[in-house]
């Protein structure tokens, strides 16, 4: 008990023991010779005006200056690359032929919001399964599978979509395109065939 | 020496320049929808038209939800392709016309610009609304005109509409009594006159010019 208490105190004592006089000249010596590296180092916009120029560069700055690139690169990318799908809506939604208030679609250029919509079919009471695709969801059949209401219930789904006007259709059994009889039709001059307008108001 | 180092200097001021234009060709190169277009030869078509969009700075999203709803309806390669040949040209208008943001009013005006919708209206359009989407404004308007109202007189009524400062529900409300009047019978140009009409005496006579530009509504 005794010598566990005297190795504390000794530990401690040493702890306390002022460190050893620093030499005065080292430190003075030390801290030019940084002063003289910092010194010598040349900034981004010198590495690149230097090259251009002919003058003198190292591999590493080079390096480093297409380290930069690949950094920019990706900064970049990711920027252009982001969208706000990934955002939760923010907004209540929206529907065919909406009557609910407006605000501001985007609040700056090129930041428009998706809000959900609502939509119903029933015309289609024998079928077994029905998607609605639009341009909101790529006309990608597995993006907006319905689901029926009770045993012969309307068929309903809810999209996200951005404020304006869209096109859609209801597949039907993964085959027919069927046109929504609640909505307008759409006018398609390229490839025909059945589609409705979906005008999409942000709330 | 001298010489190779300003040949690396070069090769990483060509890597800036080509990271910052790649993300947007490379997307569309390496867009997974496109696993949606089960025909080689429609796909080769569609990444083709979508690398060619973007090298001009215009948004694939369009172009390549045209080239799906050609597949959904089951289309030939063919009329994809003159689709979309024909939609990346309407969009390059609607840019001139509008400003390449947001992109949604890229697509609503290349729409409008399908249907007849004169260019001087788009200009116009965006003059009112400079720092918002007009995508909404431009939807009501192709489907006014869609319904066989004349250009002009749509036009006329959207751009005074949007003076006005009428919301997006009234927007989309009249045009939808439009559509009713119309398929009940009554004339185009009839029906935007009567329900435009029933939507001015709501709203506020046009402020001046000066404080229209990129009002909140």
């Amino acid at each position: 008990m005794n010598d566990e208490r005297d190795e504390l105190i000794e530990r401690a004592s040493l702890a306390l023991r002022p460190l050893p006089r620093v030499n005065a000249m080292a430190t003075a010596r030390i801290v030019a010779a940084v002063r003289a590296r910092r010194a010598q180092r040349p900034s981004a916009l010198r590495l690149v005006l230097d090259g251009l120029s002919g003058r003198s560069l190292s591999l590493a700055s080079a390096g480093a200056l297409a380290a930069a690139a690949l950094v920019i690169g990706f900064v970049t990318r990711g920027a252009i690359g982001a969208r706000d799908d990934a955002a939760p809506p923010p907004v209540a939604p929206a529907t065919r032929g909406a009557e609910v208030p407006a605000r501001p679609a985007a609040d700056v250029a090129g930041v428009v919001r998706a809000v959900p919509v609502p939509i119903v079919f029933s015309a289609a009471p024998n079928a077994t399964r029905v998607s609605v695709v639009g341009d909101f969801n790529s006309w990608d059949a597995a993006a907006a599978p319905m689901r029926r209401v009770g045993k012969d219930g309307p068929w309903t789904a809810t999209v996200l979509a951005r404020p304006g006007r869209h096109v859609y259709a209801f597949l039907v059994d993964g085959a027919t395109l069927v046109a929504d009889p609640r909505a307008p039709r759409a006018q398609d001059l390229d490839y025909g065939g059945a589609a409705s307008v979906l005008m999409v108001v942000a709330p | 020496m001298t010489k190779h180092l300003r040949v690396l200097t070069f090769a990483a001021l060509a890597a800036i320049a080509s990271l910052a234009t790649l993300p947007l060709a490379r997307a569309s190169a390496q867009e997974p929808r496109l696993s949606l277009i089960k025909d080689d030869a429609t796909r080769d078509v569609v990444r083709s038209l979508l690398g060619r969009a973007a090298s001009v700075g215009l948004p694939t999203d369009p172009l390549l939800s045209k080239a799906l709803e050609g597949v959904a309806k089951r289309a030939t390669t063919k009329s994809i392709r003159a689709a979309l040949a024909a939609l990346e040209k309407r969009m390059r208008r609607a840019s001139d016309l509008l400003g390449p943001n947001p992109p949604e009013d890229l697509a609503a005006g290349a729409d409008a610009l399908y249907v007849g919708v004169p260019d001087k209206t788009l200009r116009q359009m965006r003059a009112m609304a400079p720092r918002r989407s007009i995508a909404l404004e431009l939807g009501v308007l192709t489907e006014l005109v869609a319904r066989q109202v004349p250009p002009k007189q749509a036009s006329a009524m959207v751009l005074d509409l949007m003076a006005r400062g009428a919301t997006g529900a009234q927007l989309t409300a009249l045009s939808s009594a439009v559509q009713a009047d119309v398929a009940a019978g009554i004339k185009p140009d009839l029906a935007l006159d009567l329900r435009g009409r029933g939507v001015m005496s709501l709203l506020p006579p046009p402020p001046s010019a000066a404080t229209l530009q990129g009002r909140p509504r």
